[in-house]
């Protein structure tokens, strides 16, 4: 089963969320409840038997590492056990997406890539020495969260278990609750009504040529936004009325100034997770190791970087690469112009030319997203 | 210790230390003075010349936005 696909799972999903509302109002902790509905809806949406099996692996796999990794930083606590141990965590991915075949696609499960990355936090956070010791309850429950398993928001796991420890006061829960059955409705709306239609009446009637790809460009940019928002609202809605304030992954994307400025509103999960875990630990590195002479240096370098990761995690594939590439060649231009061009950032400030710069900036990422959408090649 | 914070602070936004005891509340993000890729080279500058390790994912940015927080932030971990 899909989530937040049918009917059907709406049904199902209500159901399961009655007896966590009660909870909540009641001022009962709603973990152990939610881990139970969790487990039900895994077998769910992974309802064949080499689903399921492919996704227990995984986690055994991941809840192995994440216990073994602090016991071998005690012994060796160098640089490299941080590099083996994450990309020991990437192994299922990495198998995945190369498509070693035997019999089929082999860990082909939903939400792979969201599962590796909450996963490869745990990792970096134990050797950074910012989580103590993991419980194998909090670590499942943080990686196998139903509502977010198959395409995000990405949680941090600090954050998460912080919330398991400290449950909410019935006023508290009372005003998560009230704005999570808010986000379920408006995402569903989102996602059922307006993205489907920019499907239906855009982008299905569409035929080849110049004029059509500007125009499938437009239509499949407010389709990705309206579907992918609002997937992530129907997602962190659920989470809410199981008691987890999931982060927002989308704030008014189309009000965004310039690229960098867009990527703190659009699939901000995914941005922030890179931005902590690959940018800033690339460029504290380099700054550290002296590296480059020029220190701007770095951070271009750790955009491009950045960038590759982020095309190369949605998949193999040349048009998300490319994707990666044209990004991370933004970021830099976004970067130097800040940075070389006197008065640009006062300018981008001033709200006459704010409209232009949030005009250029849609095409700018519209245009990524054509390529994302693979139409192009 | 505080002068010293100061001090590094002030080169990273590019004013003497002076102007930031101006006003030792202002918002170093909104103001411009400082970026994340700044933020970035302060926490070396902080490793580097004080001994002050901090990772950027232990900190939120509303936690190290002021000259003040800034220095209660390593006044913690010194």
């Amino acid at each position: 089963m899909v989530p937040f696909d049918s009917l059907i799972w709406f049904y199902i999903l209500i159901a399961a969320l009655i007896p966590a509302a009660v909870l909540g109002f009641l001022g009962k902790p709603i973990k152990y409840y939610g881990a139970v509905v969790t487990f039900l809806f895994l077998l769910l949406i992974f309802n064949t038997p080499t689903k399921f099996l492919y996704l227990s692996l995984f986690a055994v796999w991941q809840l192995a590492l994440v216990k073994v990794f602090p016991l071998v930083l005690k012994k060796i606590n160098k640089r490299p056990i941080l590099w083996l141990f994450v990309l020991l965590s990437l192994v299922p991915m990495l198998i995945n997406k190369f498509r070693v075949e035997i019999g089929g696609s082999v860990f082909g499960i939903l939400g792979l890539s969201y599962l590796s990355f909450r996963a490869i936090q745990v990792i970096i956070d134990t050797y950074d020495g910012l989580i103590g010791k993991i419980k194998v309850f909090d670590f499942l429950y943080f990686i196998l969260f139903f509502p977010c398993i198959s395409s995000g928001p990405i949680d941090r796991s600090r954050r998460f278990t912080k919330e398991l420890e400290t449950p909410y006061s019935k006023e508290e829960y009372r005003e998560l609750f009230e704005k999570g059955v808010w986000k379920l409705f408006a995402g569903a709306f989102y996602n059922f009504v307006l993205s489907n239609l920019i499907y239906s009446y855009w982008l299905t009637p569409l035929d080849k040529g110049f004029l059509a790809d500007v125009s499938y460009m437009y239509g499949y940019t407010l389709f990705l936004f309206f579907n992918f928002a609002g997937y992530s609202l129907m997602a962190i809605g659920t989470a809410h009325i199981l008691g987890v304030k999931l982060p927002d992954n989308f704030n008014m994307p189309f009000a965004a100034l310039d690229m960098k400025d867009f990527w703190s509103r659009w699939h901000i999960s995914l941005s922030t997770w890179l931005r902590d875990y690959v940018y800033s630990r690339f460029v504290m590195s380099a700054l550290k190791g002296k590296w480059f002479k020029n220190p701007y240096t770095a951070s271009y370098i750790g955009y491009v970087i950045t960038m590759m990761t982020m095309g190369l995690w949605h998949g193999l594939e040349t048009h998300y690469i490319v994707y990666g590439a044209y990004h991370g060649l933004l970021m830099c231009v976004n970067d130097i112009l800040d940075n070389k061009v006197k008065g640009f950032k006062k300018l981008k400030r001033n709200p006459k030319w704010q409209p232009l710069f949030c005009l250029i900036t849609i095409h700018l990422f519209s245009f990524g997203l054509l390529i994302f959408s693979g139409r192009l090649f | 210790m505080e002068e010293k914070i100061l001090e590094i602070l002030a080169e990273k936004c590019g004013v003497e230390p002076e102007d930031l005891k101006e006003d030792m509340d202002i918002d170093l993000f909104e103001e411009g003075l400082l970026d994340s890729f700044a933020m970035l080279g302060l926490l070396v500058d902080f490793d580097e010349q004080l001994g002050v390790k901090i990772e950027i994912t232990e900190l939120e940015r509303s936690e190290i936005n002021t000259p003040n927080k800034v220095i209660e932030c390593l006044s913690k971990r010194g």
